[in-house]
């Protein structure tokens, strides 16, 4: 199964989920620091999620983390 | 006589009048709904988060204030009886007892409701006070297609489907005999025949969101579809083609509200959001506050349980250093439940040990504390050695990486440069081949390059696309993958066998550098 993680190509096998995504992308520090994940039309989606061939996910970070940092760039 | 006559003329005037006009008028429902919970019934924080969510006490309260502000159907998009101890503990009994409690309309089987066996899941679905459905599983009675439900004068008519994926996420024997058919053709063909039948038609689908979009694309004629499966938070339902598309996160951390305007049988306007469940915001209802304690309290019981006895220290302080008794066993295993030539773990997977005498249930559940299973690939002796030369390749700094063995013997120099440590390796007594394949048992966690492996997860590029036949994955390099049971649970099963066990140090490991 090929998926992509922030446009990088990752290969798992059938029936795994996000959290084997980001293990072999390097990325589940970041989720555990405090970063998202997403789908490609911006959902937030759980690590236990499962996928399939053609997936794209995004870890970036949360929602309402950018729209404080919005805020409070308005305001400066 | 001619009483009883007029009696009749009003009966029938009343229906004349009175059913047209229940199409007639602007009619509210609502569909509450949740997915892949999990077992998750108490509150936790998630991952990265400091604050407390989910707690089935307090989505129960939220579900009952929202149910009384107008007619509503609760629904469940499947993965509810698999996951967290509290379910798995008894085997998903405890999750039909709170959803009997809180009354669920109907659930959708999930993939995961496969992973205890289909005699435990006939089980359930018989213990359960609301249909559960499958109308594309074959071969087990006891799922219904479909169900209608009726609100305010509307026919509802509810089909559940799950992901034709499903044998490749749980053990072979747990689906055999079952067909899982096409998504499409098979909501295709109840559509048909629900279309007279009713005037709303959900699909209750665990496919995912992805493949849900797919459906609402080339399936016309789907009023919604309540998901799950790929534990996503839609937040404000998404509208593809004229077909509503909601899920609701996972592990009850949210609550799904799809509020529904019907007139003449047909949604005339829709709203919807998620409800955050959580500590901070609400009450708890107090018989599923009672469910869940009760079954907590069973749970610590079923985790107290003696299972057998240790005659000796099973020593997983030295995982990460060198060979243990405690990875020997726990290799072992895995190389007998695999059926494979040889095993390789990381020994950081094995957290602490157990003193010689009583183990119990909760002893193995702290020595393996990560939700991993067994996964076996077919790989060539190069790329064995390249793994325990990865292995072996931090032992100076008690890397999790250091490898715990079965099946095969090897020497290294840990003073030698990282990448030319691996000295003699021997399968069995025969010297390791560099181009002869091997069977290797591991876990999907170092497949998919964790603790800095890259051999498995190269090996696996290098085969040809998989397969499923009949039910199995059929790959060149995949000889198994059970994701249905985790390592521990294989462990504890095997002690309970055996009763007493005494695994030793045999020389599988041997460090050979010069003082």
């Amino acid at each position: 199964m090929r998926v992509y993680v922030n446009n990088r190509l990752v290969e798992l096998l059938p029936g795994m989920t996000v959290k084997h995504a980001l293990i072999n992308s390097g990325l589940l520090e970041e989720v555990q620091r405090g970063k998202k994940i997403y789908d490609e039309w911006d959902n937030e989606i759980g690590l236990d999620g499962e996928l399939r061939e053609g997936v794209r996910i995004f870890i970036k970070e949360a929602k309402e983390i950018k729209l404080e940092k919005c805020r409070r760039r308005k305001n400066e | 006589m001619a009483g009883i006559r007029k009696f009749i003329v009003f009966i029938t005037l009343l229906l004349f009048f009175f059913i047209p006009l229940a199409f007639a008028e602007n009619i509210e429902i609502r569909i509450l709904h949740v997915n892949d919970f999990h077992g998750f019934a108490e509150s936790y924080k998630p991952i990265g988060s400091e604050k407390l969510l989910g707690g089935v006490s307090y989505l129960a309260e939220e579900i009952k204030r929202l149910r009384s502000e107008k007619p509503t159907i609760f629904l469940s998009a499947g993965d509810m009886i698999q996951g967290n101890n509290w379910a798995n503990l008894t085997e998903g009994k405890s999750v039909i007892e709170l959803m009997n409690t809180m009354e669920f309309d109907a659930m959708v089987v999930g993939n995961h409701e496969f992973d205890f066996g289909q005699e435990v899941l006939i089980k359930r679905v018989k213990e359960a006070k609301f249909p559960i459905l499958g109308a594309n599983v074959e071969g087990l009675d006891v799922l219904k297609p479909y169900v209608i439900k009726e609100l305010s004068g509307i026919k509802i008519a509810i089909i559940g489907i799950v992901t034709e994926d499903t044998p490749t996420s749980t053990h072979p024997s747990n689906v055999t005999g079952l067909n899982f058919h096409p998504i499409e053709s098979t909501v295709g063909r109840y559509l048909q025949e629900l279309k007279e039948k009713a005037d709303i038609i959900i699909v209750l689908s665990h496919i995912g969101f992805y493949a849900d979009r797919l459906l609402a694309e080339k399936i016309k004629g789907i009023d919604v579809i309540v998901g799950g499966h790929s534990h996503t938070k839609i937040e404000k339902p998404v509208l593809i083609g004229e077909t509503i598309i909601v899920q609701a996160w996972e592990h009850g951390k949210a609550l799904g509200v799809l509020d529904l305007n019907v007139e003449k049988g047909k949604i005339t306007k829709f709203d919807g959001h998620l409800e955050e469940i959580s500590p901070d915001k609400g009450r708890e209802d107090i018989t599923v506050k009672a469910i869940v304690n009760k079954y907590s309290k069973m749970v610590n019981s079923i985790l107290d349980e003696k299972i057998g006895n240790a005659l000796c220290d099973l020593d997983g302080e030295n995982v990460r250093k060198k060979e243990t008794n405690l990875g020997n066993l726990i290799a072992d295993i895995i190389r007998e439940t695999a059926g494979s030539d040889i095993t390789i773990i990381n020994g950081g997977g094995i957290r602490t040990g157990i003193k010689k005498g009583e183990i119990r249930v909760k002893d193995v559940y702290s020595v393996l504390p990560f939700n991993n299973y067994i996964v076996a690939i077919r790989m060539s002796g190069a790329k064995i050695k390249e793994a325990l030369e990865h292995g072996v390749s931090a032992v100076e700094e008690n890397a999790g990486r250091f490898p715990q063995v079965s099946g095969i013997r090897f020497s290294f120099d840990s003073k030698a440069k990282a990448g030319n440590r691996v000295k003699e390796i021997f399968i069995g007594d025969k010297p390791l081949e560099p181009y002869k394949d091997y069977t290797v048992a591991t876990n999907d966690f170092l497949v998919v390059g964790g603790d800095g492996y890259t051999a498995f997860g190269e090996t696996i590029k290098s085969s040809k696309d998989y397969a499923v036949i009949g039910g199995v994955i059929k790959a060149e390099k995949i000889l198994y993958s059970d994701a249905s049971r985790y390592l521990r649970d294989i462990v504890v099963d095997y002690i309970k066998k055996k009763g007493s066990i005494e695994p030793k140090v045999e020389g599988r490991i041997r460090e050979v550098s010069k003082k």
